[in-house]
């Protein structure tokens, strides 16, 4: 019964499952990978959707399996919160990770991965999370808090805390993670700050 | 008395005309060169070096030499022809600035590839005439460098005269008129070799053209100039070249894995980098969305 009425609130992540699937194909077709990869020379040569798309390329199964987790888990809260602007946050965090790897790593030649886009689904979720009543606002602050330390030992330390993922012959970027979280910041700044700075955001602010 | 005067004035015209038709097929030619095979074998009575396997250590250490000319040799010949003397002299060896230009020239080419760490332009005294795999070691154990791209040159100038040179006769054409025609034609080369196992990676040419005429007086100075545009023309070509060779090595060290060892030294990801969750985060997301399952199935 109980299972029911939670079935009967949860309503499908349809975006999130979308870019989990755009992952997937990526990742098992391989010409698509190579087409979509960061590619600092290909980039340079005018290949600019790749800032964009390398997001959605991973480097080993172990990888991908790992960032689609972590993305799956973000995105449904969200989503199931009915917090607006996810794709808007996804797609310009994407975009200005790839513009940040580019400017600030030029020693990287090669860049793929989801996390960053999660970090900046979690820092949204979370400060999204706040703004409301309750236990769930803790546990909001509570998983900003633990999030904020991490990058700052990520960014401290240069290390990372990647135990698991080691299969794809990488390094980690924690500015990818830093820009994410920049842009959801950035986000949620303006929405609140300048109500008027989205439609949708506005309406629901009056309908308040 | 009249007969003898025509007999004198044929004679001095003959004489006149051919002076000036040999003037005319003058031509000298002068040689500039180092040589990496006078470099690294320069004495044929040695054993062939046979080269090992490679084992490239990622990222790399590479160097970047001019090969020094033999001491015999000196780098330069010159051979002239012809009525006119020619003052060859016009055509310098590369000078240690315009190398040091182009080493560094190639180095930046070099840098832009990730699996490459440190390039060290290697001054040319450092190298000694013939010093071959004896020397490289040296170097090697000097800089730490494993890879070197060895740089020379090979450079030709021919000189011809025109018809044009006929008006030096009256002394002010030599002065005015461009009757000498010049030809530079240039290749610089770089091999870059492995120096542990003696292998060549790969080489790329750079070769120019350089076409163009003088008057007598301004000969040398031409010629020069006509150098220095070959070099940096061929300097230009190198580059082209030497990117193409880079990329088609890299592939050639993916296709040929029994040719080249590639090793890559700790923490070295050779360019790529990925953005990837930590367990650590994956479980606090996983607490965070318990907690989220928890509420809504309490309220």
């Amino acid at each position: 019964m109980a299972a029911q009425a939670l079935l009967s609130k949860a309503r499908l992540p349809v975006r999130t499952l979308a870019i989990c699937a755009a992952a997937l194909l990526v990742h098992f077709v391989p010409w698509l990978g190579q087409l979509l990869i960061y590619d600092r020379s290909a980039i340079a040569h005018g290949e600019l959707w790749r800032l964009l798309t390398g997001n959605l390329v991973h480097l080993s199964d172990a990888h991908l399996a790992m960032d689609m987790a972590a993305f799956l888990i973000a995105g449904t809260m969200i989503e199931q919160r009915g917090y607006h602007h996810f794709m808007k946050l996804c797609i310009s965090a994407a975009a200005l990770i790839g513009m940040a790897i580019y400017l600030f790593e030029p020693v990287l030649q090669f860049y793929g991965g989801l996390s960053g886009v999660v970090t900046a689904a979690v820092v949204y979720l979370c400060l999204q999370g706040m703004t409301e009543q309750g236990s769930w606002r803790w546990l909001c602050a509570a998983m900003l808090a633990a999030l904020s330390a991490k990058l700052w030992f990520e960014l401290v330390s240069g290390k990372s805390l990647l135990l698991v993922v080691g299969g794809g012959n990488f390094v980690p970027v924690p500015l990818s993670h830093l820009t994410g979280a920049v842009v959801a910041v950035i986000l949620f700044a303006l929405l609140h700050l300048s109500p008027n700075f989205m439609p949708r955001n506005a309406a629901r602010k009056s309908a308040a | 008395m009249k007969l003898i005067n025509v007999r004198r004035l044929l004679l001095l015209a003959c004489s006149f005309f051919t002076l000036v038709l040999a003037g005319g097929c003058a031509t000298g030619t002068t040689k500039n060169a180092t040589s990496v095979v006078d470099y690294l074998f320069p004495n044929t009575k040695d054993p062939v070096v046979t080269p090992g396997i490679p084992v490239l250590k990622l990222p790399l250490h590479v160097g970047i030499a001019f090969v020094p000319a033999e001491s015999s040799y000196r780098g330069r010949s010159r051979q002239s022809t012809g009525i006119f003397p020619r003052y060859m002299d016009g055509g310098p060896a590369l000078t240690e600035e315009r190398k040091m230009g182009l080493m560094k020239a190639v180095a930046d080419r070099f840098r832009e590839y990730p699996f490459v760490k440190d390039i060290e332009i290697i001054p040319s005294v450092y190298l000694t005439p013939g010093g071959s795999f004896a020397n490289l070691d040296q170097i090697r154990t000097m800089y730490g460098v494993d890879v070197i791209a060895l740089l020379s040159y090979d450079q030709v100038q021919f000189t011809d005269e025109g018809i044009a040179s006929l008006t030096y006769w009256t002394i002010v054409g030599a002065y005015v008129i461009p009757g000498e025609k010049n030809d530079t034609q240039t290749m610089l080369d770089a091999v870059v070799y492995d120096i542990p196992s003696r292998k060549m990676l790969f080489r790329a040419p750079g070769l120019s053209r350089i076409k163009g005429s003088a008057t007598l007086v301004n000969q040398s100075q031409q010629l020069r100039i006509d150098s220095g545009k070959g070099f940096d023309e061929a300097a230009k070509h190198l580059i082209v070249n030497l990117n193409e060779q880079l990329t088609q090595f890299k592939e050639k060290v993916k296709e040929r894995p029994q040719e080249y060892k590639v090793v890559n030294s700790p923490g070295y990801s050779g360019g790529t980098g990925g953005g990837a969750i930590d367990p650590v985060s994956l479980l606090l997301l996983a607490g965070l969305g318990g907690g989220f399952l928890w509420l809504r199935k309490r309220s």
